[in-house]
């Protein structure tokens, strides 16, 4: 008994040492933050007065009643449907070429596409809004083309789609340097193997690479659905939520109802609400496809 | 070793006196100004710049809160992190939530010197002023008179704007000599807070029945569609989208583009208010000679708002009673006291800034022909309300539709139905 307890003293000893400043900073800024949220849920806050009162679960009831909570949900579903397929194809298709030595000035060009990764989302935004409503307007203009002779920005249609382009470019070079590292992590001789008995590329791809590449996918799906849900800077700067809050993603809606509409406790129960949503949507998707993985 | 312990209390002296002269130098007060008036950021920069090297010990800084962004996100922020400035530059709506934190002004000279009205909005129900109003502002159709001008091969008086059917022969004469008559700034903003702010001041001279206005549509009890004013407005409105300068993609316009176009004198008129003379004049093109036209809702030249436009307070100074000392409060009331009454800060303030200052005792004119312009229509009484005391988000919400409506993705009475919900929502 005694020796168990003496072992349980030196085991938070190492813990404290080690992991004891990380684990009181992660509770000050993550946890207490987080809990003091959700108590706040319960309040009608407007961000600024010292005085507010207890409205129980009110606030959870405008959640439900909020159409355009919604519709600005099932907008950022969309938005993260495309984005994820598009970023993972795309990405895994540059990694496979960029990989085995296939492509001149390989190294150049996997530099070249994780790059986007590095420049920040306001200012990728402002860069590709003068893309969407200058440059390709003006070309669009000059040789005649229908489709990009008015700006895509101001087009309630087209200008989710700006967002998708824009994220594809932005994340695609950051999942291939994660496809890249399963791509070399997949023994040779497996592949060797199978070219001597006579599988064509498409048959090592589809039977031998992708099962093996699914502790990748897991990541990089992850990564994309969380920061599609999450986006907010790159909404910001291309398009401002517009033409007309046709492109206002849910982390922008949440903002502008907690900061702009001074409706902070309301803001705070979306926010709390949608880390529900995101959690469950990644935490199934990581189940499910946990359940692809293969043993070699 | 003794030698060691020599230096080792030579160093230590050194350190202590060091500490000492950083004390007293830390006795110079710095105080820090939200800016929220984006177009004017430098120059307040200057400004402060200025009152730091002829006052002893204070030093003035201006930070700024991103143009577009509703200065009370900022303003939240910085009192969340406990960094709150002595001076917060906010919206005449805002003023009040801050009224747990903002120091009472009450006692200051310039109460006094305010002109009429101007401290009603930012009086607290116990009789405590709160804020410090910064500058008047108006808006209307900004017009370039030599476009007008030549359009018209004469001279031009804008009183004979006072009809929706004179505005129409402006616009055509202006088509005609092959320059484009208006070009609409599709901004929620612009389109949310001012133009369709017409629509509330429009309906009555009074501040108290735009207020009762506003409340019969949270009751849900106005029609709209049957309201003269709005539907007056409205049919302006389409007048200008049929001669809209980019009607090809109207929402691809923006305020920058709108400036350069007028001032250039590419198109005749622009609606917009006195606060993008600073944008105006680096473009300028005409030697200064612009003014306002007011927007006219019917062919009656006696209806309400054919012939005024809106002037209000549009910024005040609240003042921050909270987190910083009584040193830095005492800093903060000397620097508008100064800005107020010292001939130089009037000066500055009028002249550099092109502020409209909302003082009395003030009587530098500003040089920009419309703050010119918008002082002879105070001057001839020619004014309605700036309604100012709209809910927060209305800017965004209503802009949106408003947005909608501009590039036709709803009709009159989809927008209508838009703007009647958004007031029941609240």
């Amino acid at each position: 008994m005694q020796a168990a307890e003496k072992r349980f003293v030196e085991k938070l000893k190492t813990y404290l040492l080690f992991a004891g400043p990380t684990t009181l900073v992660f509770i000050t800024v993550i946890i207490l933050p987080f809990l003091f949220g959700i108590y706040l849920t319960f309040t009608n806050w407007d961000g600024i007065s010292k005085a507010y009162t207890f409205v129980s679960f009110s606030n959870y009831k405008t959640v439900f009643q909020d159409a355009a909570f919604w519709t600005s949900f099932l907008r950022t579903v969309k938005y993260v449907f495309y984005t994820v397929i598009l970023v993972n194809s795309l990405g895994f298709a540059l990694a496979y070429a960029l990989t085995g030595n296939r492509v001149w000035g390989q190294n150049l060009l996997r530099t070249g596409f994780f790059v986007p990764n590095l420049i920040g989302g306001i200012i990728l935004g402002l860069v590709w809004r003068f893309i969407f409503s200058n440059v390709l307007v003006y070309l669009g203009r000059t040789f005649n083309i229908g489709f990009l002779s008015y700006s895509w920005l101001a087009n309630p249609h087209k200008a989710l789609w700006t967002l998708v382009i824009v994220s594809v470019w932005q994340y695609s070079g950051y999942m291939m340097i994660i496809f890249i590292a399963g791509l070399s992590n997949i023994p040779r001789e497996l592949l060797e193997a199978a070219t001597i008995d006579g599988a064509t590329g498409f048959q090592r791809l589809r039977t031998i690479v992708l099962p093996l590449m699914v502790p990748a996918f897991i990541v990089t799906v992850f990564l994309t659905i969380q920061r599609g849900f999450m986006v907010y800077d790159v909404n910001l700067a291309l398009t401002d939520g517009g033409p007309f809050k046709t492109t206002q993603l849910i982390s922008m809606h949440v903002y502008e109802k907690a900061f702009l509409a001074q409706q902070y406790g309301v803001g705070q129960s979306q926010a709390f609400f949608l880390f529900l949503l995101v959690a469950a949507i990644s935490l199934t998707q990581v189940y499910f496809t946990k359940k692809l993985e293969v043993e070699v | 070793m003794r030698r060691v312990k020599l230096g080792l209390s030579v160093l230590l002296f050194t350190l202590v006196l060091s500490l000492f002269s950083a004390a007293v130098l830390a006795q110079d007060v710095h105080i820090t100004v939200l800016n929220s008036k984006g177009e004017i950021q430098a120059q307040l920069e200057e400004i402060a710049a200025y009152y730091s090297s002829i006052t002893e010990g204070v030093t003035v800084e201006v930070i700024a809160a991103p143009v577009g962004q509703s200065p009370f996100e900022r303003a939240m922020a910085l009192y969340a992190a406990g960094n709150a400035p002595a001076l917060l530059m906010l919206d005449p709506g805002d003023v009040l939530l801050f009224q747990d934190r903002a120091l009472a002004l009450n006692d200051e000279k310039w109460v006094a010197d305010a002109i009429d009205g101007s401290l009603d909005l930012v009086t607290a129900a116990d009789g405590r002023i709160l804020a410090f109003p910064v500058t008047v502002e108006g808006y209307g159709f900004i017009y370039n008179r030599p476009v007008v001008e030549k359009a018209l091969g004469g001279p031009f008086d804008p009183k004979t704007i006072n009809t929706r059917d004179a505005l129409r022969e402006l616009f055509e004469a202006i088509e005609a000599s092959g320059k484009g008559a208006l070009v609409i700034a599709p901004e929620d903003w612009s389109l949310g807070a001012h133009f369709f702010g017409l629509a509330y001041a429009t309906q009555a001279p009074d501040f108290a029945a735009i207020n009762e206005f506003q409340e019969s549509l949270k009751r849900g009890e106005v029609k709209l569609a049957e309201n003269v004013p709005v539907n007056g407005l409205l049919d302006t409105f389409d007048l200008m989208k049929e001669f809209n300068y980019d009607r090809m993609d109207p929402l691809a316009s923006t305020y920058d583009r709108g400036t350069q176009l007028i001032a250039e004198g590419e198109v005749g008129l622009w609606f917009q208010g006195n606060w993008a003379w600073p944008q105006i004049k680096d473009f300028d093109t005409t030697g200064g000679q612009f003014g306002f036209l007011p927007v006219p809702i019917s062919n009656n030249p006696a209806d309400l708002g054919n012939t005024q436009v809106p002037v209000g307070v549009t910024k005040y100074f609240i003042m921050d009673g909270e987190q910083n000392s009584p040193a830095q409060q005492q800093a903060a009331k000397d620097f508008l006291n100064w800005l107020v009454y010292d001939p130089e800060g009037q000066k500055r303030l009028v002249l550099d800034a092109s502020i409209m200052p909302a003082f009395k005792n003030i009587t530098i004119v500003p040089e920009d022909p419309l703050a010119a312009s918008l002082l002879e229509y105070v001057r001839e009484g020619r004014t309605i309300t700036f309604v100012l005391n709209l809910p927060p988000d209305h800017w965004a919400e209503v802009g949106a539709s408003m947005q909608k409506y501009l590039s036709d993705f709803v009709d009159r009475n989809g927008f209508f139905a838009e703007v009647e919900a958004y007031w029941r929502g609240l």
